[in-house]
Parts: C-alpha cells; structure tokens; sequence
C-alpha cells in the first residue's frame, strides 16, 4: 500500500486541525504558535509556564507580556525572569536603555534573575496604564547550550521615567527550558488584567 | 491562524495617508510593518480610532552611528517615527492587547534605516477604548508610491 500524503486544500484554519484526523490529539501546522495564554483575573505574585518540555517540537518561544505592578506608587518597577524554578545565582543579562532623555548601557551577572528594569508600572498611575514586553527564548530546549532570551519592551508611566529597551538575557545551566516565571521586583504583584502569552516558534 | 495577514497595501501612486479601518477584534496584538518614503522631509506619524487629541505619550531612543540618543514626549497628538526619505526605511509597531478595554494602548515600535539610524520606541495611547483604525499619515507632503503597510493580527 503506497503512502499517501495528505493536503491542507480545503482546511479553512488550518493552524489546529482538531478533527484533522479523528481521535487524534489537535494538529499544528503552523510556525508560529499560540501555545497558552495567562491573563490575571486577581492580582497575583508571579506567573509561570510550566511543562514546557512538551513544547519541544518548537525551536524557540516567545512571551507577549502586558503587566503592571501591584506596588502602591508612582513610576515602575523591574520585570524578573527564572527558568525552571532556579534562583540561584546563575543568570545574566544586559541592557541598552532609553530612559527619559538619556541612553545607557547596563549589565549584571551571577544575578538571580533575569531583569527586565522599569517594565511594569506601578499601582498609583492612572488605571489602565500597562507596560509590555516582547521576548524571545532562544533554543530552550537545547541541553548543549546555555539558554538565552532577548527582549523589546516598555512603558510609559503618566508621570515619569518613560523606558524602553533592547535586553539580553542568559541561563548559565544547559538543561531544556521547563518552566518560565516571571514577576515584579521585590515580591510585589502582578496586578489583574495582566496578560502573558506563550508563542512557539518553529 | 496564530500569525496572520489582516490588510495590505501597496501605494501604486503617492497617498498623503493609509487607514486600515474595521480591525477585526479577535486577536491579541496587532503588529503593523511599513516600507515607506515620504516626500517633502515629512515625518511620518500614527493615530487610533481618529483620536487627534493629546494623548500619546512615547519614548525612543536611536542610534545615528555617530551618537546615541534618547527623547519623549507626553501629550502628543500622534506616534512620530521620523523622516525616510527613500524606500527602504521600515517600522514595524505592536499594538499591544489593542482589543482590550480595561487598558491603555501600549506600543513598541523598531524603526531601521540604514543609511540613517536605528531606532526603538515604546508608545502609550491614553484611551481604554479597543482600537478599531489605524492611520498612518504624513506630517506635510505624502508617502511616494511603492510604499507598503502591512497588518497582522497575533492571537492570544
């Protein structure tokens, strides 16, 4: 019996195919994928992803983020970032900062977590103001390399301090990427309606 | 789809402006990606929803090759990105959770030009409203034909 391979003619949405073939798990095609997504109904001390591990049909992952701190002040704080629930010692990261009207550069090794400064502003702006991220988890699942991401992000607090940046970050250990957790700086919340979401990309 | 073409548009001759109007509503993010010149040293710029009131606010910083800057602005009238005066200078601008309604609009742009500068840019709409058109216009003069805007749609 020969082989018959099988066309996506006629399948309108194609990315998850549930029925594709009956009985059988939804189908990705796609290469880039929605994989989860968090948004926060309550204000919460962290995020994470985990079972990553599943993903590893993907090469790389990409978080969309919009958060906003807890903390009852005016200006931002830093979004932190752990992989696999390590926190010790063993990351790193840079940053090419514009910060009012200055830039900078900044960087920080054997650090605890990846910092991501000034990210997500804090509870006494008005409602509504958010600061976002995009980042990137290259090879995450790679046991060959050290994992690193990197990441555009912002936020324009009402007040002051209006940031954005250009940051690398690295994971200084070779496992496969299992979870991710991301949280505010100084074990303040993440505020309701912030929202992250978790892309793989092939 | 996760990725996907929403509206495109390709100026077969010079526009003074492109709205994408109608934006479907379902997705996460929006990422609007543009190949452009404009004419008469004009920047370009960009409003939501018709809003020409000040309430942009935007940070960026730049580099020239020869220096490193960093500028914002609050209550602006509109998102500035600059003047290309060749095609080839590009933008590509995420309208973060522009559906939602319990938030401002974030925005984070990259703008390269080679023969210019490198550039990124973090935006704030201050309006909770969902975002339902895009305008992209010139400040004076207009975009020259060949230009292209792009509009995609990320799913959350």
């Amino acid at each position: 019996m020969g082989v018959v391979k099988l066309s996506t003619a006629g399948i309108l949405d194609y990315s998850k195919t549930s029925n594709f073939l009956s009985g059988n798990a939804p189908v990705s095609f796609g290469a880039f994928d929605l994989l989860e997504t968090q948004t926060l109904a309550s204000s919460a001390s962290s995020v994470t992803f985990t079972g990553l591990g599943s993903y590893s049909d993907y090469k790389h992952l990409q978080i969309r983020a919009t958060g906003r701190s807890a903390r009852a002040d005016t200006g931002s704080e830093a979004l932190l970032i752990t992989l696999n629930g390590d926190t010790g010692s063993n990351y790193a990261w840079h940053r090419l900062r514009g910060f009012n009207y200055s830039v900078s550069s900044a960087a920080g090794s054997a650090q605890t977590a990846i910092n991501l400064d000034r990210l997500m502003p804090n509870n006494n702006e008005a409602s509504g103001i958010f600061g976002s991220a995009v980042i990137d988890f290259l090879d995450f699942s790679s046991i060959s390399k050290n994992t690193t991401l990197r990441a555009l992000a912002g936020a324009n607090p009402a007040g002051a301090n209006p940031t954005i940046g250009l940051f690398s970050g690295l994971y200084n250990s070779t496992s496969a990427v299992t979870s991710i957790t991301l949280q505010v700086a100084f074990g303040f919340n993440l505020t309701a309606g912030s929202r992250f979401s978790l892309y793989g990309v092939k | 789809m996760t990725y996907d073409l929403l509206d495109s548009v390709t100026l077969a001759s010079s526009a003074s402006s492109v709205t994408f109007s109608s934006i479907d509503q379902s997705y996460g993010d929006l990422i609007l990606v543009s190949n452009h010149a404009t004419t008469g040293g004009a920047d370009i710029r960009f409003r939501v929803n018709g809003d020409t009131g000040s309430n942009y606010s935007w940070v960026q910083m730049y580099g020239t090759g020869s220096s490193a800057t960093s500028n914002n602005t609050t209550s602006d009238h509109f998102f500035d990105y600059g003047t290309p005066t060749s095609l080839g200078a590009t933008i590509s601008i995420q309208f973060m959770d522009y559906a939602a309604t319990d938030k401002h609009k974030s925005v984070l742009a990259r703008r390269d030009w080679a023969s210019a500068l490198t550039l990124a840019a973090a935006g704030r709409w201050a309006n909770t409203s969902a975002i339902t058109t895009i305008l992209a216009y010139t400040a004076a003069g207009s975009f020259a034909a060949g230009s292209t805007f792009h509009l995609y749609g990320i799913a959350k």
